[in-house]
């Protein structure tokens, strides 16, 4: 055990510590207060805990490394991560709000006045919370391969018993201000290393100010390496790939199950267009430093290490090529390792950037827990996604409407259980780096919910029959091309997989419009209560008018 | 409970999704916009930043975070402007959250 182990691991727990002892602290406070009038998290905490439940696995520790990899392509994650939360905050959040229902599934299920509908929703969002949780499991595979020095699928297992035990019982309630905590957390944990990297490599402590002169170093090197340069655009796919991969992400990220809940535990329509301000702001602390992280370690990886002895590579790099995750091989056999001889995962470059960049025990310590924080927070509201729809929406408000408290919460702790367990399962050989895989459940996610939820809020005339066919048509398409893509090789416009949203989107909107003008309008009472959520609470439609309460 | 006339109500709603129309076409143009013609905007900026990567890396997430803000405040004077109390949202609001 070296003191690089101890150090992470005792910060490892000292934070899990904090979040466990907030859990308890409030957990014993809101039980009172619960149903007191104007109860409600201010927005810009909300915003907070929407950071922590949103920044996975996927943000923290994969898209840094996506970006490095991928130079200019990489950044379709940046803008359509970013670009969903105009989509959610202008067009649904605060409508959702007005509705005043629970879970997604819960609002399809109600708007739309079917059984049928609430049921394929619930699916979906298992469907679509399940691929996501695979990338989590994935990721704190990563993190903890790392720090016990053993192999990422071990590292997976340790993971699956961790997340399954803390949403099972830590999660059902009162996360909120854990999810502050965490998200406070994994921002110190990812701005450190990126500030003092900055200070090293440009005598600047703002790194998204001085970056830039490194990207365009790195234009200069990869010309004399005779490669494209980094930041070329649509080396890595066409252009179309990159504008369907933003869209995917976009639409997914409107209509992502857990994320939208965050927005049910504000006071108001207003609250929520509050929330979606705060949460992106925060977002984009970790967003705007991702690219630089990115350039920052590419420039390192270049300069330093690329070009030495084989015989005589750094410390660091033994422990990384233990995980699995990076490939050193003098394949010319002249002894030296050149940058083209240097395989490195997408998803361990933040987690080796503070090791290359030889910041010290404490900062790489920070770093294991900002990435546990991230990866543990959004698990657990993939899993409350899960075990809700599966408890809440299925066994409860159609299988078993008279199943007791106890029963009802039994069920969604075994849910949970399952679900971590197969995701853990599937995540022993992911199949594909992080980002792809999460891309893969916003892809399902925009194929489904965003043109359910979308036509279901600012269209009247959607109707059940519509949004059951849309759902099933933007899930089949969404799904089939993923497959095709990925084994079939089969491309559209050279979209790969993880473009595939565009086209379920366009699937279910087109589904959702013919089939709801072929079939019989909802009842006028549907069509007020839409019309209804156009408005503020204190004005409400009804028998054609709009009334205000004064 | 006062009916509102309804040229008032229609305009309410027409004024508040006028500027979400606004939002999202500026939304367009940062986003996709700038990648459909990023081969021809490689010029480079402060700092060294090729225009169309700086705009995908930093510019676009800055537009977008302003935009939400802007919305959030030009939505509560419209609000204002209507009668619309927050506090009456409020206790209107109030336990419409199913807790499950």
């Amino acid at each position: 055990m070296d003191n690089q182990f101890l150090v992470s691991l005792t910060l490892i727990l000292i934070t899990f510590g904090l979040y466990i002892g907030i859990a308890i602290y409030n957990k014993a406070r809101q039980t009172s207060d619960f149903y007191v009038a104007g109860r409600g998290v201010p927005p810009i905490f909300n915003g907070m805990a929407i950071g922590a439940d949103w920044m996975s696995a996927a943000s923290f520790i994969g898209m840094a490394g996506t970006i490095m990899l991928l130079g200019y392509d990489g950044l379709a994650y940046i803008m359509g991560w970013t670009g969903g939360y105009l989509l959610l905050t202008f067009l649904l959040a605060p409508q959702l709000r007005k509705y005043g229902r629970y879970t997604v599934p819960e609002f399809i299920g109600d708007r739309f006045n079917s059984h049928t509908a609430r049921v394929i929703a619930a699916i979906c969002t298992i469907i679509i919370s399940f691929t996501y949780s695979i990338g989590q499991l994935s990721g704190s595979g990563v993190v903890i391969g790392r720090l016990l020095e053993v192999d990422a699928r071990i590292g997976t297992m340790i993971g699956v018993v961790l997340i399954a035990f803390y949403a099972a019982f830590g999660g059902m309630k009162g996360i909120t201000w854990t999810q502050v905590a965490q998200y406070i957390i994994l921002i110190i944990a990812y701005l450190v290393p990126v500030i003092f990297m900055s200070l090293q490599l440009t005598n600047n402590p703002l790194p998204w100010l001085s970056y830039g002169g490194i990207v365009s170093q790195l234009g200069e090197l990869d010309r004399e390496l005779g490669v494209s340069e980094y930041f070329a655009p649509f080396t890595n796919g066409t252009k179309w790939q990159f504008l369907a991969l933003m869209f995917t992400l976009m639409a997914g990220t409107a209509g992502l199950p857990h994320v939208i809940v965050r927005f049910y535990t504000v006071s108001t329509m207003k609250a929520a267009r509050w929330s979606g301000a705060w949460a992106l702001l925060f977002i984009g602390l970790l967003y705007l430093s991702a690219p630089a992280y990115a350039a920052f370690s590419r420039f390192i990886l270049m300069k330093q290490v690329a070009g030495s002895p084989i015989d005589q590579l750094p410390a660091w790099t033994q422990s990384w090529v233990n995980t699995g995750k990076l490939q050193v091989a003098d394949t010319n056999g002249d002894g030296t390792l050149q940058w083209s001889e240097l395989i490195i995962a997408n998803d361990i470059v933040v987690m080796a950037t503070p090791e290359i960049a030889n910041l010290g025990v404490f900062v790489i310590g920070l770093v294991a827990a900002g990435a546990m924080a991230a990866a543990l927070s959004t698990a657990g509201g993939l899993m409350i996604a899960i075990s809700s729809s599966f408890a809440h929406d299925i066994y409860y408000r159609v299988m078993r409407p008279n199943a007791t408290d106890k029963n009802r919460l039994m069920v969604g702790r075994v849910t949970i259980v399952t679900a971590t367990v197969l995701a853990g399962l599937v995540a022993l050989n992911p199949p594909g780096a992080i980002t792809q895989i999460v891309a893969w459940a916003f892809a399902l996610a925009s194929g489904t919910f965003f043109p359910a939820l979308l036509l279901g809020v600012w269209w009247k005339r959607a109707n059940a029959q519509g949004v059951i066919a849309g759902m099933l048509v933007g899930l089949t398409v969404t799904l089939s091309y993923i497959f095709a893509a990925k084994y079939g090789g089969f491309t559209i416009l050279g979209i790969i997989d993880t473009g595939a949203g565009v086209f379920g989107a366009a699937a279910a909107i087109i589904s959702i419009v013919i089939v709801s003008l072929r079939t019989k309008a909802p009842s006028q009472k549907l069509q007020d209560e839409v019309v209804d959520l156009r408005y503020p609470e204190q004005m409400s439609y009804k028998d054609g008018n709009v009334w205000i309460d004064k | 409970m006062r009916k509102i006339e309804k040229s008032v109500a229609d305009a309410y709603f027409r004024e508040k999704n006028m500027y979400i129309l606004i939002y999202l076409a500026i939304w367009l143009g940062v986003s996709f916009g700038i990648v459909l013609f990023a081969e021809s905007l490689q010029f480079t900026i402060f700092g060294g930043f090729p225009f169309h990567y700086f705009m995908g890396a930093q510019g676009s997430v800055i537009t977008f975070i302003i935009l939400l803000f802007v919305n959030a405040k030009v939505s509560d004077k419209i609000d204002a402007k209507y009668g619309i109390d927050d506090k009456a949202n409020e206790v209107l609001s109030a336990g419409k959250t199913l807790d499950h």
